[in-house]
């Protein structure tokens, strides 16, 4: 019966659709639930967008009833909703939320949820989809999933689909990364498993391929022969706020940020272009670029094209900073980097030769993640002199956070009698072209696992590839003998030195941000 | 109807009174006066109404759509019988804040256009668009006059309000010649239309429910409660559902003096039956589904429903409407 279709249905190509479903989420009393999963839900059901008789399962140690799980809950999303708080969709909304009380160990409270799964379909009428969250810590994800098989759970009922979205890191190296990935498939297929990138939600880096292959100017200059170099920045103006520096400092910028954002951001940059939107299609491409990153492989190559740092005490916005070593839940003899600067090399025909710089760090002068393609300046220009065209090469610009937007430097003749030029900037704003907000990166990557589009998950050859590559280079600062050293910048600049010589030993700079 | 506003007070909210010859010129004084106003556009979207009484009412729609969508707003109230003939015309800055220091603006040109003739108005049209950018235009007058082909050859969007028509069954007629005439390549969005979006969406949410859908076959009975003046909203949205249905239902129009555009709508048969139901001032819709014992209600969002929130909706939706345009032979059948 299940299979009949609703004739109402219509079929809006541009709007994600999703059937029945019910979510179920490990770690529901944590952070990442009521500050981004519920408010993302939420907006969902306001958009109208959530599929009919949806429910979503919080699935957690403390013990706690629905109706306090509930109030929790609608104090986070008062509080993190993107489009407000209405007590009545709220309350509509709320009656879709439970809570199951187990350890993740039990394989009897996996018994009862499913009972309680099976409880809601019979409620429905009908078998529902089943989304299984996993934003435990990561420790946790070998028990569950090994209990959700036992339990029958990672099978869909009645033709409908099981599915399970992992939160990020997606192991801590290629080793790790693989015996996750073993455990996840031996549970769930392949197919049906969604690894989440927020950063591939947000809607500056959706628009990257649109930008490209969607726009005839681009494409054709995309390559060696017209761009000189590109560089990728992730710069955050915060420390270790919060107490996250107990995790951060097992992990560092390049295992927290590059190998999964930066490294996504430099995939929708650099791959080719997909025979079409599906998928496997979009992945296969991104997959390419990272299998041909040139490696890394020593403590002399790696000291040559990464730099890490940690800083030291200084000040950002005014405000005093203290040490990365002396921030709270780091080990005052920490090896961790907080910022890291790196060139790669993509071993392809289109980009043989141009170095993509990629950076990081923590207690920059401000927030920012862009990436900025510098194209070569042209092979002669009569109007000036070479020194006046220094820093002057056309730069397209695409701002990811905040005010997100593209932007195209070129030059132009300043007014008067003398041929002088002048650098101008043509700026596109999302915010100011489009009066609308655009949805969370989490409503968005919700939706998308709930109606089965998985072309912005990361798949596991593209996260174990990835991790081949990061693994040279922290065995060269870990392992060797003679390691890369690590360098020191204070807080509120934009890094260390070395950094910088990194890009002028190629007569580069980093841009201005 | 709203009253006519068609007095110097009324004509000073359009803005600076400007020679139709220094538009340019008095639009770029406009922007030099503040250096503060970012001045964004993404389309060109004009109003072209034949009765005064709407021109205010314009006026607050293209403010309202200018907020969500920048935009080179032109709003025309062309009086063709009025004498003896005259144009004139308006410029404003649409602005809202942006980052809480500066304002984002739009930039509004207005004309009343007295004794004007479709040459006129398509000549102005052309003359103020911001280059390069889409033209959307909201037709509110009579579309078997002064929409001739050199107007609607260029008209990439073509908004329309079936629901305002006297006389559906020759608007209709005129809307399908225009849209398959060899130079038009427009696509027509219908506010009717547009306006029972959020019931089709609740209509398919109540029917997803697996027992109400396999009792599709025995509904009967369609009524569509609307508020008066919106009947052939309720009428689009009936032909929607029969032709979705493959039947051809009972129907029954309820019309209410109050409330809503479209306020409710029950699907029944024997043992089956699918409710959307919307209260007045609420920005939800009701769904109820039941068979026999079995019973699934939800609350959805329902879209606003005035003129300004139904023309940003069409806006914010890029691509051909094809659903309507396949709707449209349909519609014209059922009007005889």
């Amino acid at each position: 019966m299940s299979d009949l279709e609703n004739p109402f249905q219509e079929t809006l190509l541009s709007r994600h659709h999703a059937e029945p479903c019910t979510v179920v989420i490990f770690g529901a009393t944590g952070d990442l639930t009521n500050r981004k999963l519920i408010p993302a839900f939420y907006n969902i059901a306001a958009c109208g967008d959530l599929p009919p008789q949806f429910k979503v399962v919080g699935f957690a140690r403390r013990d706690k009833t629905d109706e306090v799980f509930r109030a929790e809950l609608e104090a986070g999303n008062r509080k993190n909703s993107r489009q407000g708080h209405k007590d009545e969709l709220w309350a509509s909304f709320a009656q879709c939320i439970h809570y199951h009380r187990s350890e993740f160990e039990d394989p009897a409270g996996y018994v009862k949820l499913k009972l309680r799964l099976d409880e809601f379909d019979k409620e429905r009428g009908t078998p529902a989809n089943r989304l299984f969250y996993l934003a435990s810590a990561p420790e946790a994800f070998k028990p569950i999933l090994e209990m959700l098989r036992a339990a029958g759970l990672n099978e869909g009922v009645g033709g409908k689909w099981a599915r399970v979205v992992c939160e990020k890191p997606f192991g801590k190296d290629l080793a790790t990364a693989r015996g996750l990935n073993e455990v996840v498939n031996a549970t769930f297929d392949e197919a049906d498993t969604y690894r989440i990138d927020h950063y591939l939600g947000k809607e500056t880096a959706q628009n990257i391929m649109v930008l490209r292959f969607a726009n005839s100017i681009f494409e054709p200059n995309w390559n060696s022969r017209y761009i000189d170099h590109v560089q990728i920045t992730c710069a955050e103006n915060l420390g270790m706020e919060g107490g996250r520096g107990g995790y951060y400092d097992t992990a560092g910028a390049l295992r927290d940020m590059v190998q999964n954002h930066l490294f996504q951001l430099l995939t929708l940059v650099a791959m080719e272009p997909p025979t079409d939107l599906s998928a496997d299609s979009v992945r296969d491409e991104k997959v390419k670029v990272i299998r041909a990153l040139r490696p890394l492989v020593g403590p002399e190559a790696v000291g040559k094209n990464v730099i890490r740092a940690q800083y030291t005490a200084g000040s950002v916005d005014g405000v005093a900073r203290v040490g990365y070593r002396q921030e709270d839940r780091v080990n005052s003899e920490s090896k961790t980097e907080p910022y890291v600067a790196m060139r790669v090399f993509i071993d392809t025909w289109r980009w043989q030769g141009v170095p993509f710089y990629i950076r990081v760090g923590k207690q920059l002068p401000k927030k920012a993640t862009e990436i900025s393609i510098h194209f070569k300046k042209p092979p002669q220009v009569p109007f000036a002199t070479s020194q006046l065209l220094k820093n002057s090469e056309n730069t397209l610009v695409i701002r990811i956070q905040p005010d997100e937007g593209i932007a195209l430097r070129i030059l132009c003749k300043q007014p008067g009698q003398a041929m002088n030029m002048q650098q101008v900037k043509m700026d596109f704003r999302y915010s100011s072209s489009f009066g609308k907000a655009s949805p969370e990166a989490y409503e968005r990557l919700l939706l998308d696992a709930m109606a089965g589009d998985a072309t912005l998950f990361a798949r596991r050859d593209e996260v174990e590839n990835a991790w081949k590559f990061i693994d040279e280079i922290e065995n060269a600062w870990h392992k060797a003998a003679t390691p890369p050293p690590m360098h020191e910048y204070p807080a509120g600049s934009w890094g260390p030195k070395e950094a910088d010589d990194l890009l002028r030993a190629d007569g580069r700079e980093w841009r201005l941000l | 109807m709203p009253p006519s506003t068609l007095n110097e007070s009324g004509l000073g909210r359009l803005g600076i009174e400007t020679p139709i010859a220094h538009i340019d010129r008095a639009l770029k004084q406009l922007w030099e006066s503040d250096e503060a106003k970012t001045r964004a556009s993404l389309i060109n979207l004009a109003i072209y109404t034949e009765d005064s009484a709407f021109l205010a009412a314009d006026n607050d729609v293209l403010d309202h759509v200018a907020a969500e969508h920048a935009c080179r707003a032109l709003l025309i109230l062309a009086l063709p019988d009025a004498r003896p003939p005259r144009a004139r015309a308006w410029i404003q800055a649409l602005c809202r804040p942006y980052q809480g220091r500066q304002a984002v603006c739009s930039e509004q040109i207005s004309f009343v256009l007295e004794g004007g003739d479709a040459a006129q108005v398509q000549n102005i049209v052309f003359a103020q668009l911001d280059s390069d950018l889409p033209l959307v235009v909201w037709w509110q007058a009579d579309l078997t006059k002064n929409f001739g082909e050199r107007f609607y050859s260029r008209i990439d969007t073509l908004i329309i309000d079936s629901a305002r028509w006297n006389d559906p069954t020759r608007q209709f007629d005129a809307l399908l010649e225009a849209k398959n005439a060899e130079t038009a390549d427009f696509d027509v969005r219908d506010l009717a239309w547009t306006r029972s979006h959020f019931m089709r969406t609740a209509l398919a949410n109540c029917f997803q429910d697996a027992s109400v859908l396999q009792n599709l076959s025995r509904l009967q009975k369609l009524a569509i409660t609307h508020l008066k003046g919106q009947r052939m909203t309720a009428l689009l949205l009936a032909a929607w559902i029969n032709k979705r249905l493959g039947a051809t239902l009972q129907l029954e129009f309820i019309e209410k003096d109050t409330g809503p555009a479209l306020q409710c709508l029950v699907l029944e048969g024997e043992g089956v039956r699918g409710e959307v139901r919307r209260d007045s001032d609420s920005s939800f819709v009701h769904v109820c589904a039941s068979c026999g014992r079995h019973e699934h209600k939800d609350l959805l969002p329902a879209d606003a429903d005035n003129d300004a929130e139904l023309v940003n909706e069409q806006l914010s939706r890029r691509g051909g409407n094809t659903l309507y345009s396949g709707m449209l032979p349909l519609i014209r059948a059922m009007l005889g």
